[in-house]
């Protein structure tokens, strides 16, 4: 594949990905707010792909991060009179700031204490939120926050910005990957010590891609409480959180779109599942067997093989029944 | 003008590592550091380079005091190393892998990173050919977007010493990286540093095949149990006794 090709796949899919499902919306208006939903899942899990899959880090406080973006602009514009405009600001800094200063200590500990500090960092989120009284709204959370600015409520226009902001968020994260800076990514992933024999500064690094991570979560919270109109301390946390790792696990940690199409599948499935009791039994069945097939996911060289020769030899056996192509595929075998 | 250790001592527990080893490179010059198995080269390796925090002597280049310096801080001021285990991503390619090595010399913005048209995309193909020039240099495979994973021992040991190189080192410290190579392969390491010393750079190469070393090094040190038993012009070590003696012990050991 030559570089451009590399560079520009990703976001090609997205673009054509969005318009076929768009108008097929013309037919099925509902799926103008599923694809909101995708979108805001995908905008969470996109850096949680990018600090997972190619920093090696995981993290459970996407959805607190997304819940604190949404709380910072819910309050500051239904008690201090901002204009969602202007609160998209904080509502990125915010988490942003948040993860920048927790992360030096936690992103030393193992994959597993990280899960769980992280885990654990949700809850103390929620548990402020519902002690916050009047100021956060407590256990009801807060309602009135303004729409969106220019969009409004409209579910088309709004489901197109926010898809415009994963295509960005796809488009520097495809560069990213192909870039110095996610070399040295990578590196930390496979050995901190390599990493750091190239000149990396590692906790700085993985300090500064928390940061961001938890940034664009804070966007899609803004995005969330914006068009939902309010936000309570159960609508983003721990268990959006634990949804987010499923689908970038799911979907394909290593690969920059493993996370779409994980946030994709999961909408969709949430969708047509019938009671919610069956979910975590499907969800779980589901992640077992992807993962003992492919333990990188769905979007994984791995994957890709086993799917290229389950094909081929489908190919293979259709071609045989084909009167006078036997021979040949017998001759090149 | 040197990269120098001098007085430094390591332990582990109770075990003397190192005991006030010193030793200096020159650029240009080639130092082979010989020494039975355990007896603190790699260690040596690690305190020169920051990988380890010797607990007294001290460690300069060019007159710096670098003793406190990161690791990361060091490689950025020109001393590359490879390591005795290849340490590298065998899933990434080649070339991404040969790639990486130009890091420490970037200065490259996260913001940079993520823009399309901007001059970290304009340096990426300039990094590419560059990396596929060393690539084609070291021999080390036609197809450079293979996986990394492919490649013999022999082979990922020669793309540390190119990766090592693509940092534009003034010190170049090898830790065994003729062990399990073939012929072809080692002449071509071995041009490899004589062309690096000739560049200017200090070579510092470790190796227990004693007659490689002895015919590319210009000097020699001999470290046995973590401290230097002999130094001087490559004839004057290898026959050193106390030299044979802890090599004749190995042989002895290992038949
Ligand atoms: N991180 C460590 N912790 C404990 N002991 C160590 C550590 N690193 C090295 N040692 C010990 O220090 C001694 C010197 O080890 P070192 O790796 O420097 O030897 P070496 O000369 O490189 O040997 P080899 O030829 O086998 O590579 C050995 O006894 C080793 O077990
Ligand atoms: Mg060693």
């Amino acid at each position: 594949m030559s570089n451009e090709a590399k560079l520009w796949t990703a976001p090609a899919v997205i673009v054509v990905g969005f318009c076929i499902v768009m108008l097929l919306g013309i037919a099925q208006p509902s799926l103008h707010t599923t694809m909101f939903t995708i979108g805001l899942y995908a905008l969470i899990a996109l850096p949680l792909g990018l600090i997972y899959g190619q920093g090696g880090t995981i993290s459970m406080a996407q959805g607190s991060f997304a819940a604190l973006g949404a709380y910072t602009s819910a309050i500051l514009c239904t008690r201090f009179g901002f204009s969602p405009t202007l609160s998209v600001i904080p509502a990125v800094v915010m988490p942003a700031c948040v993860a920048f200063l927790i992360a030096r200590p936690i992103l030393r500990l193992p994959e597993l204490s990280l899960a769980l500090v992280t885990l654990s960092l949700g809850t103390v989120v929620a548990v402020g939120l519902q002690r916050g009284g009047d100021f956060t709204g407590s256990f009801v959370g807060l309602s009135g926050a303004p729409p969106l600015p220019l969009v409004g409520n409209h579910p088309v226009w709004v489901a197109t910005t926010l898809w415009a902001v994963v295509l960005i968020v796809v488009i520097m994260y495809s560069h990213f990957v192909h870039s110095a800076r996610g070399r040295s990514l990578n590196a930390i992933r496979v050995d901190r010590l390599l990493a750091e024999s190239m000149g990396v500064n590692v906790p700085f690094d993985l300090s500064i891609m928390f940061a961001i991570a938890a940034g664009i979560a804070g966007l899609a919270g803004w995005f969330y409480v914006h068009t939902l109109g309010y936000i309570a301390p159960d609508s983003l946390g721990a268990h959006t959180s634990a949804n987010i790792l499923f689908m970038v696990v799911l979907g394909g940690r290593r690969a920059v779109l493993g996370p779409v199409l994980g946030a994709t599948f999961f909408t969709f499935a949430n969708d047509f599942l019938p009671g919610a009791e069956t979910h975590g039994l499907f969800f779980g069945t589901i992640l077992v067997l992807i993962l003992l097939l492919s333990p990188d996911g769905i979007l994984s060289p791995q994957a890709m093989r086993v799917l290229r020769r389950l094909f081929s030899r489908r190919d293979r056996v259709s071609r045989a029944r084909l009167p006078g192509t036997a021979e040949v595929t017998e001759a090149s075998r | 003008m040197t990269l120098s250790a001098t007085g430094v001592s390591i332990r582990f527990g109770g075990l003397v590592a190192l005991n006030n080893v010193a030793v200096s490179v020159s650029p240009g010059e080639i130092l082979g550091l010989v020494g039975p198995n355990g007896a603190g080269k790699t260690t040596l390796f690690n305190c020169l380079t920051g990988v380890s925090k010797p607990q007294a002597g001290k460690v300069q280049l060019e007159g710096r005091d670098i003793s406190r310096l990161s690791l990361a801080d060091r490689v950025r001021l020109g001393i590359g190393r490879t390591f005795q285990t290849p340490r590298l991503d065998l899933g990434s390619s080649v070339a991404d892998a040969v790639m990486l090595g130009f890091n420490p010399r970037l200065r490259q913005s996260i913001v940079s990173a993520c823009l399309p048209f901007s001059k970290a995309r304009r340096t990426e193909d300039d990094l590419s050919s560059r990396a596929r020039q060393l690539i084609a240099e070291f021999q080390l495979t036609a197809d450079p977007d293979s996986s990394a994973g492919e490649l013999s021992l022999g082979h990922l040991r020669l793309l540390e010493v190119a990766r090592a190189l693509a940092s534009e080192p003034r010190y170049l410290l090898l830790d065994e990286p003729a062990a399990g190579i073939d012929d072809v392969d080692r002449d071509l390491l071995a041009d490899a540093i004589r062309n690096a010393a000739a560049r200017g750079l200090g070579v510092l190469l470790v190796e227990h095949n004693v007659g490689f070393v002895a015919e590319l090094s210009h000097r020699m040190v001999a470290l046995v149990s973590g401290e230097v038993v002999a130094e001087g012009k490559p004839a004057y070590v290898v026959a050193d006794p106390q030299v044979v003696a802890a090599y004749l012990g190995v042989h002895h050991v290992a038949a």
